[in-house]
Order: structure tokens, then sequence, then C-alpha cells
């Protein structure tokens, strides 16, 4: 398919030339990162805060090895795009306790939250949500949470603790709270790492304080989840300064002093994927045009070779194509060069 | 006995001689800004390069508005993210007044929401349903297909999230299954007629527990506005004047909401750039925006190119890398 028309644009500016952006070469992936880190040292050096500089990558997994040479110059960053603290399994089954709270029909939360209960199966949570439809199909919910006592010990403590919180007199964070000090034996049993876990539902209650009804809590952590986990944010204190690590699709607006894009590789930029398909390899190239147009002074482009690729058994060399051949008068070329 | 009351004339805006505005537009923008900012009625497609101050042209019209006397409530605002919507809205009230923070704005789910929770039960649903998000969904694909004993089958079926991918790309691409499987799943359209049964038991069970995923956000708000002529018209007239942002990302359901909620009026402003179009994987079809001329006759285009961002270096190798696009 071709596009019928597009809107045809030549950007321009009043500002200076500025410096040639750059397209540099790294022998392997560990020199690329290690460059990044001392570009950014030397940056930062010369008077551009960390809050200025992003680095910006393809897909999420190719940041890991930068991730680790940052740590190890005690460089911190955030990272954006990848695994959200909503998606977090911890949290899933908090947001599930007040779900069947504001709606008892809600079959998924209440499988969610009754297999977390000792000696609770799928089939028997199958049965007692059965029961629980059946019995209680036409009780307004005031009346939903009352005479449980029909099931086993466990099941009943369950009950109990919904029932207590069902009044509308406790505001969403009071009944987090309770959810909290319910949930977090089991949470013990089922997280190894439970301590940075309980830190996440602390955060939880904390963003609950900022509502009045359960329901629009609930529809803004649907809706507009927040960021990141706390496992992200504890790496950083909070007044110092901070590099960003994004994902293009997470840039999207944004703008900095200084961009990296790294593993401007042919095959991870465009992926593997794209390659094969016209309209998705014009996705990849406005990908990367929004990548570059994040920059306002300096944009560094890096790309690693003698990556293999495991999927088609090749080892991947060259530049994106969407760079490739471009005037060394508009990208200059430049090699990672080891000393010492 | 007949009763006599006065009120202000249905729609109308007070002159207000361009000497008495607050904000002096035509020297705080550029010539496109400009352009954009002060064209208020009929369709409007805004071309906004990176860079361009697309923002800032959003903030002032929105301001623009509240001065020509449009009231805020009137106004909708719909944004990628709902901070964005906030944060344009903020720095609309600081640049004019508080009026502006009453300016309704958010993304189309969010906004679907609101509206949903007023008027569900005309489709079926109560107040309070509550959203599945992915994984939810996926949990409900997969006792769906434990249920109907696909789990067991010799043949492999189609896991959950495969099931749940077929199902939300056809209803935001609209396009039908058969097609999809073409595309992606070949070795699986054999089982087309199985996967059409999980799904349909899915819709049914979101109703039946009454619940709803994202994709169902818009799907009922299209449906609720399309199947009730006073609910359509009610809501076309109350947002008088509709902008939406970065609309090369928006997908088939949304320009479908879009041509909804403008039944009653043509005022509405897409903003976007379709060379910066980068959520296709999500749904988002780079066609709405390319389409919107056709879609709305009359349709005025504006195109914002001066950037105030980068240096001209860097603009050089953006410029080139879109040069070379394949058409």
């Amino acid at each position: 398919m071709t596009l019928r028309h597009k809107y045809s644009k030549i950007l321009f500016t009043n500002k200076s030339e500025g410096n040639l952006p750059q397209l540099i070469i790294a022998e392997n992936e560990n020199l690329q990162s290690k460059f990044v880190v001392q570009k950014i040292l030397e940056l930062r050096e010369q008077g551009t805060h960390l809050e200025e500089i992003a680095v910006l990558f393809r897909s999420s997994f190719l940041s890991f090895d930068l991730e680790i040479e940052l740590a190890k110059a005690n460089i911190s960053f955030r990272k954006y795009g990848g695994f959200k603290f909503i998606e977090t399994a911890h949290v899933k089954d908090m947001i599930a306790y007040l779900r069947v709270l504001e709606n008892p029909r809600d079959v998924v939360a209440w499988n969610r939250i009754l297999l977390l209960v000792d000696g609770v199966g799928p089939r028997s949570a199958e049965k007692i949500i059965e029961d629980i439809l059946h019995r209680r199909a036409d009780t307004s919910i005031s009346d939903f949470w009352k005479d449980f006592n029909r099931y086993p010990h466990s099941v009943t403590e369950l009950f109990e603790l919904l029932k207590s919180i069902s009044t509308d007199k406790f505001p969403p964070a009071e009944k987090a709270s309770r959810i909290i000090t319910y949930y977090h034996p089991m949470m013990k049993k089922k997280f190894d790492d439970h301590t940075k876990r309980k830190k996440d539902l602390e955060m939880f209650e904390q963003i609950a304080e900022r509502y009045k009804d359960v329901g629009s809590f609930l529809t803004d952590l649907a809706l507009e989840p927040p960021n990141e986990s706390i496992a992200d944010i504890e790496a950083v204190d909070r007044d110092d300064e901070h590099l960003t690590l994004s994902t293009i699709h997470s840039a999207k607006g944004l703008e900095w002093h200084s961009v990296f894009i790294i593993y401007a590789l042919d095959g991870r930029f465009p992926t593997m994927y794209a390659a094969n398909n016209v309209e998705e390899l014009e996705e990849e190239r406005r990908l990367m045009y929004v990548a570059c147009t994040r920059a306002k002074e300096n944009l560094f482009i890096t790309y690693p070779i003698n990556i293999y690729d495991r999927e088609s058994g090749t080892i991947l060399t060259k530049p994106s194509r969407f760079l490739e051949g471009l005037n060394d008068k508009l990208l200059e070329p430049w090699v990672v060069d080891e000393e010492g | 006995m007949k009763k006599y009351t006065i009120k202000k004339p249905a729609g109308g805006l007070h002159i207000v001689h361009p000497q008495k505005f607050q904000i002096d537009y035509k020297n705080e923008l550029n010539k496109a800004q400009y352009d954009a900012v002060t064209s208020i009625n009929d369709p409007h497609l805004i071309i906004a390069g990176a860079g361009t101050g697309k923002t800032r042209t959003i903030v002032y019209r929105v301001a623009y508005l509240v001065e020509l006397g449009v009231k805020p409530e009137h106004i909708l605002l719909l944004t990628f993210t709902r901070k964005a919507a906030q944060e344009m809205l903020r720095r609309a009230s600081i640049l004019l007044d508080h009026r502006c923070e009453r300016v309704s704005g958010g993304t189309f789910h969010s906004f679907s929401n609101s509206i949903l929770r007023k008027y569900s039960n005309l489709i079926g649903y109560e107040r309070n349903f509550t959203i599945l998000d992915q994984g939810d969904a996926e949990d409900v694909m997969n006792l769906i297909r434990t249920r109907l004993k696909f789990d067991t089958r010799e043949r492999r079926f189609p896991r959950k999230e495969t099931l749940y991918d077929l199902y939300s790309r056809s209803i935001n691409t609209k396009a039908s299954l058969t097609e999809i499987l073409t595309i992606d799943y070949q070795h699986y359209l054999e089982d087309e007629q199985d996967i059409r049964k999980v799904h349909e038991l899915y819709t049914e069970y979101k109703i039946t527990h009454n619940t709803m995923d994202y994709d169902d956000l818009l799907l009922n708000f299209n449906k609720l506005l399309k199947q009730n002529e006073p609910v359509r018209a009610e809501t076309s007239n109350h947002f008088k004047y509709i902008m939406v942002d970065e609309y090369q990302d928006t997908n088939k359901l949304q320009a479908e909401m879009v041509k909804l909620l403008t039944y009653k009026h043509q005022n509405i402003m897409v903003v976007g750039d379709d060379s910066q179009a980068i959520y296709a994987f999500r749904g988002a079809t780079i066609r709405n925006i390319l389409d919107f001329p056709d879609d709305f006759p009359g349709c005025n285009v504006i195109k914002l190119e001066e950037n105030y961002r980068s240096t001209q270096s860097i603009l050089n190798v953006a410029n080139e890398i879109l040069k070379r696009a394949i058409d």
C-alpha cells in the first residue's frame, strides 16, 4: 500500500548551526556503553546537568549493559518504558481486592483473590464464585457482604475483611491499609523479594490517599497508571540529579539538551521483524525521526558491531539503514578507540 | 399563563474587538501559530512538526476560545495522556485566568469513561462497572478457553495472549478476524470458528459481570451515541469546540468518536504530525490524519514548520531521514 498523500514539511530554525551530530561505531556492546558513560561525565563537567541528558533506544532490553556501566560510574538514572508499577503481581492483587468491593460481580478479581487464600485451588474458587453469583445476584451492594459463614475458615476470614471495609465510612486509603495488613503474610509466602514489594504497597496506599472513593481510584489506576515501580525510584536519591533512559516511544513529546541514541544497528533499529514489511519499516523510520528531534544541542548516535542475532543466525555489523550513506557533512562518522 | 424569561442566544459568541483581548496573540505567536489559534469554527488540521510549538498553540487556542466567550465547559481537549491535558490547561490558566481550568480535558478513554458512567444503563451496564486491563482480559480468555475444552485438544490452539490480541486488533482496526489471521496467523486459519466462539463468549462474559476492557470504553461510547439520538445530540451540543492532540496516533474507534462528537457542528481541530506516527503496534492508524481532509470536507490545513528546539545541524539530519521515506 502506498500512502495517497503525505504532508510535506521541512523544519527550519533561527537557532545557530550548532555542533554536527555524530555517528559513532563501537567494536562491541560494552565499548558502546563505556563510551556513552564517559561522554555523559564529560558533558556534566562542561555544565550540562544529568537532567538535561537522555539515552534513547528502540527496545527496553537494549539498555541493560549500559545500566550496569552507569551504576559502576555512580550515575543515577530513571528508566521509562518497559514494566510498569501496575503490572506487578502484588499491585494487581491489591487492585483485585478493591475491585470486588466496587463490583461484586467482577469474577476475574474474585478468582485472583480466592486463589491467594490458603487451601483454595482453581476448582473450589470456581465453586465459591458460582455460589456468590447465584445466591446474591439480586442483592444490593450494601447487603452483599452480610452472612458469609458456610465457607472454610480461611475463606470466611477473607469475607470478614471485605465486609468490614465495604462501608463507605472508610476512605480508600484506609481500605487499602487494612487489605495490606491482611495480605502481607500471603505476600511473604508468595515472593522472595517481599520486602521490596512491601514498599510498592506503601506507595499504593499513599496514592490512595488522594482519592475520596474507590471507584475513581480504580478508574484512574486502570486508565492512567503511575509510571514506575519503587524498584526504579529507589536507586535515586530524590534531591540528586538523574539521567533519563527511555524507549523512544516513551520519549514522545519530550526534549533534552543532549541526546544519545544507542544501538542504531540494522537488525535492532529497525528490528529484524520490521525489515520485511514496508509499512513497519516506515514506522521505524518515523521512530528514528522522533528520536533525533528530541535533541536541542547535541545528538550522538552510536552502534556496536559484531552483535550476534540468534534468530537469523547472522552477525549484525551495519548502521541503521535510515542513517547509512548519509552525507559526512550532515552526520560525522567516528570510531570509539580504546586507549591505555 | 405564559411565563417569560430571558436567556442568552444559544451558541452565540461575544463579539470581542481584537484590542480588547487580554493577550496579544499576534505578537506572542508566529504567523502559522496565530492562524491556528484564531481559526475557530469548522474543521481544521494542524500539521505540527517536532518542536514547532504545538503545545503552545493549543494552550493559546484554549485561552482564545475562552476570551471569545465560549463557556469553558463547552470546550473539550483530548490528549494522548491525561497528564498532557492537565499540563496544557494549567498553562492556559496561567496565561489567561482560572476559567481555563474548567475546560474538559483528558484521554479518549477517560472521556469515554466519564460519559459511560452517566448513561451505562442505556447499553446494559451498571454504573459501577469495573475496567479490565490487558492481563485481566487475557485471564478471562483463558477461562473460556478451558471451559470450552480447547486446552486439551490434539492440535495447538492459540494461547490466551494471542486470543486477546486477535480480539483487540479486530476491534481497534475494524478488520475482520479472517483478515488478521490471514496476515499474521496463517496456521490458525483452520481454527477460525472456534476462535470466534471464544470471542463471543468473552463479549457475553463482560456484560454478565459488569466489566469493560479498554477497547470497550471506546466501543461502548460509540455504541451509546449511535443508538441514542438524544444522547448523541446532547453530547455534541455540549462539547461545541473540540480539540484533539497527537491525532497521528489515534485508532479507528477514536476517529469514529470524533465524528459522533461533532455531528451537531463541525468545530473540530486536530493537531498532529504524520511523520511522528509510531503507535501502529497498538492499533493506531496513520490513515486518520492523512484522511482527515476527506472525512471533514472543507477542512483547513495549517502547517507549523518553524522549530524552536533544535539546532539547524540536528534538523538537517532529521529532515534527511524523512526525505528518504518510501512512498
